[in-house]
């Protein structure tokens, strides 16, 4: 299949191996990359080791600017998607735009979930997503000592380390989705946060978080079933949800991610999404899948674009692999060890 | 202050408010303490509904030309915009309205056409300005309030320009520019603060600066020439002159003087002769075009040793040619254009603050050598502003250079005199007793017509022996070197020495041995000073705004070899980085 214009939601890693594989395999296609986030492609796998200070942004970057250029890839950054309409095949942008795709591979990625008692402490916590949110956590922490964990979820283990490296009071507060996206038993993930608190944290035993209140700018009332005390920052850590609100009127099928075949194709033509935006249906289970990896959304994109351009490649579920937490050996099928 | 150098463009449609916010954006920049170089372009149609780009160049050191690259694009037009994003650096910042009043085609974004290292600041312009003022006219200002608030430009500094621009207009249209302003400023301070990474700073700690001035070439001519005493303007408007005449219509009267626009160029230079004829400083102010039409009338002024003062804004030719666009292409005609041996004095200031000083010059000169004076700008020197120290004359440089005759010539005066310098003291039409003579007819020292050969000859002889001696009251060429040997000197005159000398600055820091060595004195000019700097250079590099290399044409005889020519004829500034380039290519490898 011969496309004229592919355009690509998404500056991760599932959206830029997708460009790549597209233009490798389909040199006469042009190929638009549309990222929300004002910077080329980075690691987040990095970003704790980055407000630990010890790496520079430079060190994030996954390829240099102009490989874009030279690629063929236009690379447009800070342009936000905020809607798309199947039937003309246009996305719309938000300095209202429209860009006219004949291929599209919706690659969004996750954002930061916040649970829902958790919405009315929005505004009080701190995620850490983006590289924007990794300088706000490095301004915040040039004037705090004190970090409250809630969630623990995978991303905040290098974070809550890195915090410790820097000689900051780390209270880390484990809920049950605790190193999610691992699925861990309730044993296990004790077990892997007695370890976490061997290394300098202290873990907070509490089951409820009653109340955060900002009492100054760099200072934060926590209220738990156990007690109160005051800390400089708290970080959400609840795992990610698929970004993808901006297209619910759309018309795609959306469920935790969108939803799509085992070519990664949506219900309509030529409409593929990939990564951790994606719920994906596979055969032999009858069931969708969502994932959370980093390599894995990598490989999720090459499949999109493949199947883009003719294709007929499957997303496998990856063989189950070992993953470690800290010592501790966990069963993992996506989220690897890079 | 850590040292800032940044190129700023706004670009909108004609109607947009672009000029209006490039000259705010001048003016509180120059508060702030920098200095400032701003060049506007318009559509290319004199009247007319198209593109405006205005192009601000900005630094801690001392600007001297417009860079190539823009650093910040201010977008009030982003169709128009398009076609200036080749001009941007590679991590340029661009302004824009995010919310346009309806949905724009890729073929037509701005944010389609960015390169990725370009950082997007897209806000409601628009939107902002209506909710604060009831009207979107102030987009502009929005615009600049989001381009301040993101490079940490203080709000007064604005504020206090926007009062300054709009105080006369009432409270009204103040606030609301004020308003229009603050919502722009507002927004940047919540969303944009942070957003300028890598190369691109916000503006360190800036502060009120000493007072200085914004004037464009133009304006600088119309002060000087009013501040050196003028009595009477003649002209007729043309591009890009004509700023000179409004300027002077609107200031001369109350300093006595009259302004009278004629019905064409040959009726000025005409009355301008007539002006000096009766002792009063005259001057007109004209391009290419009219300054064809007086050459006859201004060797009229040769011949009859009459005072004048012509400015003559060059733009582009021949003819009609490109009314909107720069060229340095009539120095030929301002040198030697004309019938017969007509000598005569001709300068070219190369900054708006020699556009003052050389028009208070150009009085003094006219009256002593009693000859036309032409003073060469073009259009890039007369339309760009500059920040300067209020500039002014002293009572020495505008002081009456008239050499009057003696008593004891009474009733024996002879308007011709035979003299040493060929200056002959020049009586004012109704002295008693000094018979005043003047005609276009070759004449005996008395002022009768003859035309007998060794008359002619030493008549002829006297006249150029008078303009060579001017040479002592012109300014000589600056030089800017180290001193000694050079790879390469590039001698340049007019509106292009700022490029040059940015070039050659850039050639030492870069660890080259070049030199620069600047002309205002075109004719006659300083052969001596010229060839001793010559000597010294391995090669001479002339740029020139011009296709056939005119001033490389009047002094190359004076290098031992062939001077190498950068002539540009593409109606645009030549930027310091082809100067440079080119001086690249002459040095020698290895040298430095
Ligand atoms: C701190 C941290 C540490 C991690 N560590 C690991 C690890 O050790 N191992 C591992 O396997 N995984 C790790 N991950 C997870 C991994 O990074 C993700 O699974 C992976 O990046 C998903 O890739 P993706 O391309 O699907 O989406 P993302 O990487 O999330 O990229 C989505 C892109 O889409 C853009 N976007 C979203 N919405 C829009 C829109 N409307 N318009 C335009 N652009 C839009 C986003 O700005 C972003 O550029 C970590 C994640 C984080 C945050």
């Amino acid at each position: 299949m011969a496309k004229d214009h592919v355009v690509i939601i998404g500056n991760g890693p599932a959206a830029n191996e997708a460009a790549i594989a597209l233009r490798e395999r389909a040199p006469e296609l042009r190929v638009t990359i549309v990222g929300r986030e004002h910077v080329r492609q980075y690691k987040p796998h990095f970003l704790p080791a980055l407000i630990a200070g010890k790496i520079t942004e430079h060190d994030l970057f996954v390829r240099p600017i102009e490989s874009y250029s030279q690629a063929g890839i236009k690379l447009r950054l800070g342009q936000e998607v905020v809607d798309v309409d199947f039937d003309t095949r246009r996305v719309i942008l938000a300095h209202k735009e429209v860009l006219r795709f004949d291929g599209l591979i919706i690659a969004t990625g996750g954002k930061p979930r916040i649970p829902e008692p958790f919405l009315v402490f929005q505004d009080v916590m701190m995620t850490l997503k983006t590289l924007a949110d990794a300088r706000v956590w490095i301004e915040k922490l040039a004037r705090v000592d004190s970090v409250l964990i809630v969630g623990g979820d995978l991303t905040s283990v290098a974070f809550a380390k890195a915090l410790v490296s820097m000689g900051k009071t780390v209270k880390l507060m484990v809920d049950e989705h605790g190193f999610w996206p691992l699925h861990l038993g309730d044993e296990t993930r004790q077990e892997v946060a007695q370890r976490l608190a061997s290394s300098g944290m202290e873990l907070v035993a509490c089951r409820k978080l009653k109340g955060l209140a900002r009492v100054s700018a760099d200072e934060i009332r926590v209220e738990t079933d156990c007690g109160r005390y005051t800390v400089g920052a708290v970080g959400a850590f609840f795992g990610l949800v698929p970004d993808v609100k901006f297209l619910a009127r759309s018309g795609l099928y959306i469920e935790r991610g969108i939803i799509v075949d085992e070519s990664l194709m949506t219900h309509y033509d030529g409409v593929y999404a990939a990564g951790d935006c994606a719920q994906v249906y596979h055969p032999a289970l009858r069931d969708y899948w969502v994932s959370i990896g980093y390599r894995n959304a990598e490989n999720l994109g090459r499949i999109a674009a493949l199947n883009l351009i003719g294709g007929k490649v499957c997303a496998e579920t990856p063989p189950e692999s070992i993953f470690h937490v800290e010592g501790v050996k966990v069963p993992t099928s996506w989220w690897a060890e890079i | 202050m850590a040292r800032v150098d940044l190129t700023i463009e706004v670009c909108g449609m004609a109607g947009d408010g672009t000029i209006a916010a490039g000259g705010l954006l001048n003016e509180a920049m120059s508060a702030g303490g920098f200095s400032v170089l701003g060049f506007d372009s318009y559509p290319a149609e004199i009247r007319g509904f198209g593109r405006c780009v205005t192009r601000s160049r900005i630094g801690t050191e001392r600007i001297f030309a417009l860079e190539d690259k823009t650093n910040v694009l201010i977008s009030l037009d982003d169709v128009q915009s398009r076609s200036r994003v080749p001009y941007l650096a590679r991590d340029a910042a661009v302004f824009f309205d995010s919310n346009p009043p309806v949905y724009v085609e890729e073929e037509m974004s701005l944010a389609a056409r960015v390169e990725p290292e370009t950082t997007l600041f897209g806000f409601p312009m628009a939107d902002l300005a209506a909710a604060a003022a009831g009207t979107t006219r102030g987009r502009n200002l929005t615009a600049l309030g989001g381009f301040a608030a993101t490079f940490g430009v203080p709000r007064d500094l604005f504020v206090e320009v926007i009062t300054k621009k709009f105080k006369a207009k009432g409270n009204k249209v103040l606030d609301a520019n004020i308003k229009s302003f603050d919502a722009g400023y507002a927004y940047g301070l919540e969303h944009f603060r942070d957003r300028l990474r890598d190369t691109l700073k916000p503006l360190p700690g800036i502060k009120k600066g000493p007072e200085k001035v914004m004037l464009s070439g133009n304006l600088a001519i119309g002060r000087g020439a009013i501040d050196a005493g003028l009595k009477l303007y003649f002209g007729y408007p043309i591009t890009p002159a004509t700023p000179i005449m409004e300027y002077l219509a609107a200031k001369l009267p109350e300093r006595g003087g009259r302004v009278v626009q004629m019905e064409d160029e040959i009726s000025s230079i005409g009355a301008v002769l007539g002006g000096f004829y009766a002792g009063a400083r005259s001057m007109t102010a004209t391009s290419g075009p009219g300054f064809a039409l007086m050459t006859e009338l201004i060797t009229h002024g040769v011949m009859a040793e009459i005072p004048a003062v012509i400015l003559n804004a060059q733009r582009g030719g021949p003819s009609t040619g490109l009314p909107t666009k720069t060229e340095q292409s009539d120095l030929h005609a301002a040198v030697f254009g004309g019938p017969g041996d007509s000598p005569r004095i001709v300068i070219a200031p190369s900054d708006v603050e020699e556009c003052y000083r050389y028009t208070v010059l150009s009085f003094q000169l006219a009256e002593k050598y009693q000859t036309p004076v032409i003073v060469l700008t073009d259009f890039y020197l007369d339309n760009r502003v500059e920040n300067l120290p209020i500039p002014q004359a002293t009572e020495r440089e505008i002081a009456d250079a008239n050499e009057y005759p003696d008593e004891s010539v009474q009733g024996a005066y002879k308007r011709y005199l035979m003299t040493d310098s060929g200056i002959s003291p020049r009586s004012i039409p109704g002295m008693e007793g000094f018979t005043f003579s003047a005609t276009g007819l070759e004449h005996v020292e008395k002022g009768t017509p003859n035309y007998t050969e060794e008359n002619h000859m030493n008549m002829t002889e006297k006249r150029h022996r008078k303009i060579a001696g001017a040479l002592e009251d012109l300014p000589a060429p600056v030089e800017y070197s180290r001193g000694g040997p050079l790879d390469v000197g590039v001698i340049g005159w007019g509106s292009t020495f700022g490029a040059i000398l940015e070039a050659v600055n850039i050639a030492n820091e870069r660890g080259l041995n070049v030199g620069a060595l600047k002309i205002t004195s075109i004719f006659p000019f300083h052969g001596g000073v010229i060839r001793a700097f010559m000597n010294r250079c391995s090669e001479v590099l002339i740029p020139e705004l011009n296709y056939e290399g005119q001033l490389a044409n009047l002094i190359d005889h004076l290098h031992r070899k062939d001077v190498v020519r950068l002539s540009r004829a593409t109606g645009s500034p030549i930027p310091p980085s082809l100067i440079l380039k080119e001086i690249e290519t002459l040095v020698p490898a290895g040298a430095s």
